[in-house]
């Protein structure tokens, strides 16, 4: 199997366009939740979300979630480098929820508002980010959207990494992207899993998460690939792991069983030890239950203390499709700079979770294995395995 | 990703308007096809689940849960021993999203039903069939436009082959929603014959089927997916198919090798014209192409149902003809292809032989 490592990242995050932006924001500790203005939140108990700010790429045509991806597509392409040519034969491969439901709520709403129904419904399925990038682009090799619910964005990369593992591509863009939308805003509300305040992952007092929106874009190379052409290279991405709890549609396994297979599968593939994992990058949501049951998996796999844990969630809100993605670059910036993004918010730290949850303040730390969990609903597990440079 | 370790089908699962059954229910449609309606029948729909999913499970899932069900008891494998699960489709649980959206529009933050939220997610289908057949491995939810029963298999072959899942459910389903076929009439995409429905495929290594004593339907020799260009939901004007050359290559074929194709055609015009295109700058004029959503109406679950037509056609030398004749033409046996070219570039290949 072929080595994988990451060339080029790209991030349109609640801290604005590009990765510079989110990782100064990310590793100062900056909690972008605020007041929701992209969509009404009057009668709802939670008001708060983290939206994108600033102006976003590509036509004002496409939808809000297609632009966030183009955005982040485009920086990352542009990141590692990658000619027309090579982008011919790339695989793309994208995780998204919503795809462009944020505009077609609109058109669904609106004959109920006001009797008008507006003339036309734009690009609604998630597949759509996928062509619009592609096009956008000119990639041409296999392309494909998954879609794991929260996970969706760590399974597009790893997804990526078989491709090219198994010598089906030599390079890949892939990457997760979701924008707020009303029936996530509603949902999440409607199953009394959202804060009114900004979420506080691991904090012992958590009421619940904070949604957000964003896309996050990484390409993968072959080790090889990256070697002969002298890339830059940030991370290897030396193991992963995909699990299904078979559980509850939205509740985990109270033991973590499904999440404890992928860190293991994501282990076992890399051929690391647990002890050679210096930080975890949790899925970290803010619900009790959530985080109660990660902390848990984490333990049986890596054992209690020793390990780093943050939640990127804390400050970013849950970017949903995105979120696996924007939390894998967080992971590989942490071992890039040698230092680990804080959990924001957490001031009372939950005597369940036997970890140093980073409160506040980022840390730094020499790191060079880390990984990053992404869990959705429907028990849908990833584990991304990174080492630092080439492993 | 293309072919390393043989893929062997074990199960075949369909539930549609037409047919409703595993592989010997399939062949014995296949090989004397009735007129079908395009819409499932509410109590078959029901007769597949035990009350209690009935009243739990949205349609759709029910559809899924339905065909996984059946080409699993087909294939006897034991899913403790690790199985996993790829469904593809177009619209997921549109049904769901309305119903969800319909109760806020009327009622306000107090309409909405937080049991009906998890739906409005696509990968619903594959969360509640996990959960209904014990699959603990990977499981995937693809969404594409035309092609996505065929990527879920095409998918599912690669994590086969490559050794990493013991065994996989590879599925694809839709279900008619008024509002989306509204939207498209008002597109102009009106005129494609759509339909409804599940199917599934049991994969697993041709050795451990053997193995076991599992019955071999046939073989997914390669498969392969590439993207052709063109705009998003447009068609192109590309005609070299890399997606069909690297299948073919794997498989150790050429394309006169090919004897006979099962083709997404679903009176698409445009798109359609374009697959023809496609397939004879592939393969030549002389192979015989049976575009079965001519008949039953184009759904994700179709994709699936072509490959386990495609495994029976390989075993049977018989062809169904869509040309309006519901005739059955005597073919090479073997081996042949199922191709699948979507609006928006989205091209899927995979050669498919008798055991």
């Amino acid at each position: 199997m072929k080595r994988v490592v990451i060339t080029g990242l790209g991030a349109a995050s609640p801290y604005g366009a590009g990765v510079v932006a989110y990782w100064k924001g990310l590793s100062a500790g900056v909690c972008a939740i605020r007041d929701l203005t992209l969509i009404e939140t009057d009668g709802f108990r939670c008001r708060i979300g983290a939206e994108v700010a600033g102006t976003l790429a590509g036509s004002t045509r496409r939808t809000r979630a297609d632009r966030l991806a183009i955005g982040a597509a485009g920086e990352a392409l542009a990141d590692a480098g990658l000619a027309a040519r090579d982008r011919s034969t790339a695989a793309l491969i994208v995780g998204a929820v919503g795809g462009g439901m944020l505009e077609a709520e609109a058109w669904y709403w609106r004959p109920t508002r006001d009797g008008a129904r507006p003339r036309t419904l734009r690009a609604v399925l998630p597949s759509a980010h996928a062509e619009a990038v592609a096009s956008r682009f000119g990639i041409g090799g296999p392309r494909h959207t998954v879609v794991t619910a929260c996970s969706s964005g760590a399974v597009a990369l790893a997804e990526a990494a078989e491709l090219i593992a198994d010598g089906v591509v030599d390079v890949a863009l892939a990457g997760g992207v979701d924008a707020i939308t009303r029936i996530c805003f509603m949902g999440f509300n409607a199953l009394k899993l959202l804060d009114p305040m900004p979420c506080r992952p691991f904090d012992r007092d958590r009421r619940g998460m904070s949604i957000g929106e964003g896309a996050g874009f990484m390409v993968l190379e072959s080790e090889a690939r990256a070697r002969a052409r002298r890339a830059r290279v940030y991370a290897t991405l030396a193991g992963h792991g995909m699990t299904t709890d078979a559980f509850h549609v939205t509740a985990p396994d109270p033991d973590g069983d499904g999440m404890v297979r992928a860190m293991r599968a994501a282990l076992q593939l890399a051929g690391a030890a647990p002890r050679e994992v210096q930080y975890a990058n949790a899925h970290g949501t803010g619900t009790p239950q959530n985080d109660r049951i990660e902390a848990r998996a984490l333990a049986r796999v890596f054992g209690e203390g020793g390990l780093l844990v943050s939640s990127s969630k804390s400050m970013i809100g849950h970017t949903m499709a995105a979120a696996g993605t924007l939390e894998a670059i967080a992971t590989v910036l942490a071992l890039e700079h040698g230092v680990v993004p804080p959990t924001a918010n957490l001031v009372t730290p939950d005597p369940e979770v036997p970890f140093d949850c980073v409160a506040h303040a980022s840390r730094a730390a020499q790191l060079t294995c880390a990984v990053s969990n992404s869990f959705g609903f429907g028990g849908q597990n990833v584990t991304l395995l990174f080492r630092r440079g080439v492993a | 990703m293309t072919e390393r370790a043989e893929v062997a089908i074990t199960g075949v699962g369909v539930v549609t308007s037409a047919v409703i059954g595993d592989s010997s229910a399939l062949g014995a449609f296949l090989a004397a096809p009735p007129p079908v309606d395009d819409v499932l029948a509410a109590g078959a729909v029901a007769a597949l689940v035990d009350p209690t999913e009935a009243r739990r499970l949205s349609r759709v899932c029910q559809l899924t849960i339905g065909a996984a069900r059946i080409a699993l008891r087909e294939s006897r494998l034991d899913p403790s021993m690790g199985l996993g699960l790829v469904v593809g489709t177009e619209f997921g649980d549109l049904a769901s999203t309305h119903a969800f959206a319909d109760g806020f529009l009327a009622r306000g933050p107090a309409g909405l039903s937080a049991l009906l939220f998890p739906n409005t997610v696509m990968n619903t289908m594959v969360a509640t069939t996990a959960i209904a057949v014990g699959a603990r491995e990977m499981a995937l939810t693809l969404n594409a436009p035309t092609v996505a029963g065929e990527l879920a298999v095409t998918r599912a072959a690669a994590a086969v082959a490559s050794g990493r899942v013991p065994a996989m459910l590879a599925g694809g389903v839709d279900e008619l929603d008024p509002v989306v076929e509204r939207e498209l009439a008002h597109l102009g995409l009106g005129a494609e014959h759509r339909g409804e429905g599940a199917a599934f495929v049991v994969l697993e290594p041709r050795v451990a089927a053997r193995a076991r004593g599992a019955t071999v339907l046939g073989e997914i020799s390669a498969a392969a997916w590439r993207a052709l260009p063109a705009r998003p939901w447009g068609v192109g004007r590309a005609r070299r198919s890399h997606a069909i050359r690297v299948a073919l290559s794997s498989a150790g074929a050429r394309p006169t090798d090919v004897g006979w194709v099962y083709a997404s055609g679903s009176r698409d015009a445009a798109r359609d014209r374009w697959e023809a295109e496609v397939l004879r700058a592939a393969l030549g004029k002389k192979a015989l192409v049976s575009s079965l959503g001519q008949q039953l109406g184009r759904h994700a679950g179709l994709g699936v149902l072509r490959v386990a037509a495609a495994a029976w056609t390989a075993r049977s030398g018989l062809l169904p003809l869509t040309d309006g004749t519901a005739r059955v033409e005597q073919v090479r046996p073997g081996r042949g292809l199922v191709h699948g070219l979507a609006r928006g570039g989205a091209h899927v290949a995979l050669v498919v032989s008798a055991a």
